[in-house]
């Protein structure tokens, strides 16, 4: 039988460590080479007894238990299970009544299904920049944006921090819009108490295995705020044929899993306020920013690099975040790229094949020219920061956590050795100029 | 769902889950593989793609043949839901032609020891393995490595995998993406459809019926 449980415990990290040599110039890493794995999500007993007792029951009805288990949770009006949160999104845009040739605004920088579910509505996205603090949606640019055509404006909650809901809002009340919450991040995120997914007209979430709250495998889950809208939904899914099922499998993890997701919240706001109070010493390294009142759900936690504050502003950004990549992978933190080019430079989006036949962008009058070069805070995003993924959202031990701190800060002491490591590099591109990449 | 197809669930997914394999999403990438390779075995089409629900995988079939919106396909007796979805799908379809554009085919726990017997030795098939009860799954097989590199495109998660880390970048501009869902079954489900092939039904069966005889 195949085990995911790691075998060997960690040793107590010492401070002492970071005055030691880089492990990429032959010191010691901060993380041993064979115990770099975390384990997400904890599979246990209770997981196992719900699986047999689902298998009892009527697939629809273990399906609808954890939907209403989960909006219940959420406190969301209406739900609908699905196979995906592409597909959770794609019903949560065609239930708010967005139509064949309407326009929806969306972020650039988010997950590509964010856009392609925008195209599955047979609707046309339309891209903001982001807020160069946030990382989400830059609402000063929505209005701007906002034609006869535009139906929905969908921001994402990147990484789990939420979007300026308020702001949004009040725009889509003066244009008379919709809003749709992308939450495929930010399971348990709030504003002021209110969790992600319940505060929009509607929302769509992923529920896949690489997300805080995973089902079974691959699972997503539309909520809605009026009847009307849920119903839409659920005709839509009636005339069009199309099945977007959940798998009753899935549903039964996502009964079993639902009841351990506040402790998994808790481990990783407290890991990632370790972390960043940990970043918060260093120059180099800056920690996700959370506004007053939001609470950030940390599915991905990105770091700011601040290559002026230790004299390395004359090398290319880009090359001394590459330069931090490479350091920190060698002492055994997975901090990396998540994405690297806005989605409209994205294929799907250069050539706009669509459904087939260029539509619906044949839809459109507007002849909408994606270009990356119209979102200058992603890019500038994509050339100074870092990523942690799964690593931190696992339900790590505390001397891993303490780990991942020491190694930031070893190499806040060696501006040195990186300025060293970037002239190594040589030539080579900024991220958004290499092959697109979805993760 | 009666007594017997309700043994044969428990058994596979008891299989199944005592084997380790649970979730995520890199490490039972090899269940996805394994139930693509035991349909090559049984159909020998040398080239499957996986999806999680028929619709999808009747998708991929017609993007693999470049069937898209504004274009016809021919497919006899089609059920309410294929219609549907293929006229959301802005696809029309042609009645007159006597040759379907490809086969469709519905595997459950009395066919699933022979079903390839009743097949029309078609180049590309749709197979679908929700009635199975392990939740939607089906998938698209095929003769044509073209069909297949396009069908997969058709994917979020498909030939540009995790291993790639997703790299969309095509040399081919006929095989670029262009509308993309979130089509990937889960491993779990993919491994429980594995499990149920590779015994055919006989062995657990058999084994049901040699305790309780």
């Amino acid at each position: 039988m195949r085990t995911d449980f790691l075998q060997k415990p960690l040793d107590f990290p010492s401070e002492e460590m970071v005055f030691e040599s880089l492990a990429y110039f032959g010191g010691e890493p901060v993380l041993p080479y064979d115990n770099r794995k975390t384990n997400f999500p904890y599979i246990t007993k209770e997981d196992m007894m719900q699986m047999l007792i689902s298998i009892q029951h009527d697939p629809n009805k273990v399906i609808n238990e954890f939907a209403e288990k989960y909006r219940k949770y959420v406190g969301a009006n209406y739900a609908i299970p699905t196979a995906s949160g592409t597909s959770s999104l794609h019903l949560a845009l065609v239930g708010a009544g967005v139509e064949p040739g309407d326009e929806v605004i969306i972020p650039n920088f988010t997950f590509i299904a964010t856009a392609q579910a925008v195209l599955a509505a047979k609707a046309i996205p339309v891209f903001t920049d982001i807020d160069p603090n946030s990382y989400c949606m830059d609402v000063s640019q929505v209005e701007a944006l906002i034609t006869d055509r535009t139906k929905v404006i969908m921001p994402v909650h990147v990484h789990g921090l939420p979007a300026d809901l308020a702001a949004l809002q009040q725009i889509c009340d003066k244009y008379e819009l919709k809003l749709v919450e992308d939450a495929s991040h930010a399971h348990s995120a709030s504003i002021h108490d209110e969790i992600c997914g319940s505060i929009g007209d509607a929302a769509g979430q992923s529920l896949m295995a690489d997300k805080n709250f995973p089902v079974g495998g691959e699972g997503g889950i539309s909520f809605f705020k009026k009847e009307e809208d849920y119903q839409r939904a659920l005709a839509f899914l009636d005339e069009s044929g199309i099945d977007y099922s959940m798998s009753w499998i899935a549903a039964a993890f996502g009964i079993s899993q639902l009841e351990r997701l506040p402790y998994y919240d808790a481990v990783r706001a407290r890991n990632a306020k370790f972390l960043s109070d940990a970043l918060a010493d260093t120059e180099l390294f800056s920690p996700p920013y959370v506004p007053e009142g939001c609470k950030h759900s940390y599915n991905m936690y990105r770091i700011k690099l601040n290559p002026a504050m230790k004299g390395l502003d004359d090398l290319e950004d880009y090359k001394v975040k590459e330069a931090i990549q490479q350091l920190i992978m060698e002492e055994g933190v997975f901090a990396r790229e998540w994405q690297n080019r806005p989605i409209p430079g994205h294929l799907p989006f250069q050539n706009k094949k669509g459904f087939g036949n260029q539509y619906p962008f044949c839809l459109n009058d507007t002849d909408r020219n994606y270009q990356i070069e119209d979102y200058p805070n992603t890019l500038a995003m994509f050339r100074n920061t870092l990523t942690i993924c799964r690593e931190l959202r696992s339900p790590i031990e505390y001397e891993r956590i303490q780990s991942y701190a020491l190694a930031f800060q070893k190499i806040d002491k060696n501006p040195d050795k990186v300025r060293k490591v970037v002239e190594e590099l040589g030539a080579i591109q900024p991220p958004y100029e290499r092959d697109a990449r979805l993760g | 769902m009666d007594k017997s197809t309700r043994f044969q669930i428990s058994f596979v997914l008891s299989r199944v889950l005592n084997s380790g394999i649970i979730m995520s999403i890199e490490k039972n990438e090899k269940e996805i593989k394994g139930l693509e390779s035991a349909i090559t075995k049984i159909t020998k089409l040398p080239y499957v793609s996986t999806f999680n629900s028929y619709t999808g995988a009747l998708h991929g079939a017609l993007q693999g043949n470049d069937i898209g919106h504004g274009d016809s396909v021919t497919l006899s007796n089609t059920t309410d839901q294929e219609e549907k979805f293929i006229d959301w799908l802005g696809i029309s379809n042609q009645y007159v032609i006597e040759q379907d554009s490809f086969e469709r085919f519905s595997v459950n726990w009395q066919n699933i020891g022979s079903f390839e017997e009743e097949l029309q030795q078609p180049s590309t098939l749709v197979l679908d393995f929700t009635e199975l009860g392990f939740g939607p799954c089906a998938l698209m097989a095929t003769q044509d490595n073209r069909i297949w590199e396009k069908a997969e495109r058709l994917k979020i998660f498909g030939a540009f995998d995790l291993r790639t880390m997703w790299t969309q970048e095509e040399s081919h501009p006929d095989l670029q993406p262009g509308i993309q869902f979130n089509y990937r079954i889960s491993p779990l489900v993919a491994a429980c459809a594995k499990l149920s092939l590779l015994k055919r039904g006989e062995m657990v069966e058999n084994r049901f019926f040699a305790k309780t005889t």
